[in-house]
């Protein structure tokens, strides 16, 4: 799919055939007129009859109205080709402007482990904190000082806060089915503890993942070239806070290569969000 | 109040609100019958409530005494610290905003003297005038995490455009805080401000490069190197003096530096790790041993030539690992690594501290790295530069292994039951709760 052979000149009768081009990955200039071999195209049939052929076929009809479809995201936005059904299916890269800019590229190769999960349930039930403060084992309850019963289990060793109203709070978890899991547990306790609990509209709100992308980083760099996104205080905290976008992560990084992300619902964003940070980080791994 | 009316005997006495004297006049025959005071006493004034500003018909609201104390204070920060007026009028504006917003306006006092340090900070840093958190903290007596946690609502509260000061910029101020001219010290310890800049300034530059700037507080690193710099402008006469020495000798204030004193140390002696590393470099040295106590005479020759040293250090570096590696491992190992030496050779203009495409092999352990805890082949092992943080590690993280659930299996009763006091239990701790309060 990426052979780079330089493509015959085309027939000056044809329309600029960009549009059957598309399968593959084309890194088009779009100031360089097509087909003077100087830039790179992806090879498609060499015959161009049969291209003429499957133009037709595809129903295409010039190509002076359409857009290449750019990978490179720097250049402009993208559109997907009207009336085009790509023999393969060709990546469309985003083109906000709020993601930063990602060239081309494989992925980093490091995938960030889900360190806490916190998510929510309703019992669906007025609670007595008092009674499960007194009748369960792992419970502690400090009106005075916060007004829910703080319950903890071993496996999965996690953490909830148990409110009168009946919803609770479920953290510590490494992972979605874990948090489900666990707050499935405290919600089987207060059951067994005489209260017709419910598990009504569980929720994931936050899920915190970290990494190690394993070369130190110039964070004052980062924070001049990334001004609108980050905030590097060294006086108050040893990272430089980036707040990403989209996806709408917040990405703790630190001198040592060392990334945090937060603020996710789903663990894809969590990916994401590395994936878009990771060659931006690249970019500051020599001194200059 | 009196019951009834001496002249007509009428029992129908009623308190008169005409004039400002209050006055008990008989409804029947409209006698006075007893009267208030016409003017107030002293004790009657300090005791009496002042109108307030929504009873009165005053127009405009006069601004609090809190507004105005905070306003002479500011002031005084700025001229402590040698604002321009045009400066110093936008602070007190932008005071007046902060003081007045919501989330301000009922917070305790201490609270709004740091936010007037933030207003301060906040103006500097628009117009370029490089202070540092750490001062303003010193000259408010709060220290950083109290500004800071005010300083992010303030910024946050009022969508103010944050820009980062960088630690050069803060130099030049830093250094001419000192009192070293001629006419304040003595000959040996006088030092021409624009030298110590000069100094310093390249001794900052070294440690950025060996990572020891990034994501540190600026202010204990700009001590530590102007004292280096001081020390090895004259170094024969000046070894001697210790940190604290200098600092009276420069008649620095003691609130500025002597909470930081434990990182200015920490500081130092980075600092003189890397010169070491680098003055072992110099050839006409011929390899003798540069320890830390003694570097500080050779400091001089050291940043003359530190772009060469440094790529004088990490080839010797490179060098080493590659060594070891071609004993340890097989020729595999080797061609990789030749490969990427001569990829390195290429771009060797530049000082490379990072060498990212080596092979991991074993490395035995710098000399300062001996009470770290980092895994044989990490990654660190090939740098010989690296943030401190990354070298000591000061807990081993210990992962959890990670369990395979789907969500949704079966509970198990015991399990939940585990979790259940019995009644004895129960029985047991209200009975011992009882006697606890007993005997409280």
């Amino acid at each position: 799919m990426e052979q780079n052979n330089s493509l015959p000149p085309f027939p000056q009768g044809l329309a600029s055939p960009q549009g059957a081009m598309t399968p593959g990955l084309p890194i088009f200039s779009p100031m360089m007129p097509y087909g003077t071999g100087l830039t790179p195209q992806p090879v498609q049939n060499t015959n161009s009859l049969s291209l003429l052929e499957e133009q037709q076929r595809h129903g295409m009809v010039g190509g002076s109205g359409q857009t290449p479809q750019l990978y490179h995201s720097q250049v402009s936005t993208t559109t997907a080709l009207p009336g085009n059904t790509p023999l393969y299916n060709t990546p469309l890269t985003p083109m906000t402007p709020v993601t930063p800019a990602t060239p081309a590229s494989e992925s980093s190769g490091i995938v960030p482990q889900l360190q806490n999960i916190v998510s929510t349930v309703n019992l669906g039930c007025k609670l007595d904190l008092k009674t499960i403060a007194l009748r369960a084992r792992n419970a502690e309850y400090n009106p005075k000082r916060f007004a829910a019963v703080i319950m903890r289990i071993r496996e999965p060793r996690t953490t909830a806060l148990i409110f009168s109203s009946g919803k609770m709070v479920c953290t510590g978890a490494k992972s979605e089915e874990q948090s489900r899991l666990a707050a499935r547990k405290y919600a089987r306790v207060v059951q067994k503890l005489g209260f017709p609990a419910k598990f009504l509209d569980f929720k994931i709100q936050n899920m915190v993942g970290s990494c190690d992308v394993k070369f130190p980083i110039r964070l004052e760099g980062l924070v001049l070239t990334h001004q609108q996104f980050s905030s590097y205080e060294p006086e108050l905290f040893p990272g430089l806070i980036y707040r990403m976008i989209k996806p709408r992560i917040v990405l703790l990084i630190f001198v040592s290569g060392k990334v945090v992300l937060t603020g996710a619902k789903v663990r894809g964003e969590i990916y994401e969000a590395f994936e878009n940070i990771y060659p931006i980080l690249k970019g500051f791994r020599k001194t200059t | 109040m009196p019951s009834s009316c001496p002249e007509c005997g009428s029992s129908n006495v009623v308190e008169d609100d005409l004039y400002s004297q209050r006055q008990w006049v008989c409804v029947d025959c409209g006698s006075v019958v007893s009267e208030g005071h016409l003017t107030t006493t002293v004790s009657d004034e300090t005791q009496g409530r002042a109108v307030p500003y929504h009873a009165s018909t005053e127009v405009l609201k006069k601004p609090c005494r809190n507004l105005i104390a905070g306003f002479s204070r500011v002031r005084a920060l700025c001229r402590i610290l040698r604002l321009s007026s045009d400066m110093e009028s936008a602070v007190v504006s932008l005071f007046e905003r902060a003081y007045n917003h919501p989330n301000f306006i009922f917070v305790t006092l201490t609270k709004k003297e740091i936010l007037g340090g933030c207003c301060v900070l906040s103006v500097c840093r628009q117009c370029n005038w490089p202070v540092a958190m750490g001062t303003i903290g010193y000259l408010l007596g709060v220290d950083n995490a109290t500004l800071g946690t005010v300083y992010r609502e303030f910024t946050k509260v009022l969508n103010i455009e944050i820009s980062t000061i960088g630690i050069m910029d803060m130099l030049e101020s830093f250094c001419y805080d000192f009192k070293l001219g001629p006419q304040q010290v003595e000959e040996v310890f006088a030092e021409p401000a624009q030298r110590l800049v000069d100094r310093t300034s390249a001794l900052i530059e070294l440690a950025a490069d060996a990572w020891i700037v990034t994501g540190r507080q600026p202010l204990p690193l700009l001590f530590a190197a102007v004292y280096l710099a001081w020390q090895s402008l004259n170094p024969t006469v000046r070894m001697k003096y210790t940190f604290v020495k200098f600092c009276k000798i420069g008649q620095a204030p003691k609130q500025s530096w002597h909470r930081s004193r434990d990182s200015v140390v920490k500081r130092l002696k980075e600092l003189r790790d890397v010169l070491c590393k680098l003055g072992r470099e110099l050839p006409w040295l011929r390899g003798g041993a540069v320890e830390p106590n003694t570097v500080v005479p050779l400091v001089d020759d050291i940043l003359k030539n530190r772009r060469a040293l440094l790529m004088r250090a990490v080839r010797n570096h490179e060098q080493q690992l590659q060594n070891e590696s071609q004993t340890a491992q097989t020729t595999e190992c080797d061609d990789e690594l030749s490969d990427s030496n001569r990829s390195d050779s290429h771009s060797s203009k530049t000082p490379e501290l990072m060498d990212p495409d080596q092979a991991g092999c074993e490395n035995p352990p710098d000399k300062e790295a001996t009470d770290c805890q980092l895994p044989p082949n990490h990654w660190s092992k090939r740098h010989l530069f690296l943030p401190p943080c990354v070298k000591s590690r000061k807990r081993r993280r210990v992962d959890a292994p990670q369990l395979e659930v789907t969500g949704d299996e079966e509970i198990s009763d015991g399990e939940i039951e585990s979790y259940i006091r019995s009644q004895d239990e129960i029985e047991t701790y209200l009975k011992v709760r009882k006697e606890l309060k007993n005997k409280a």
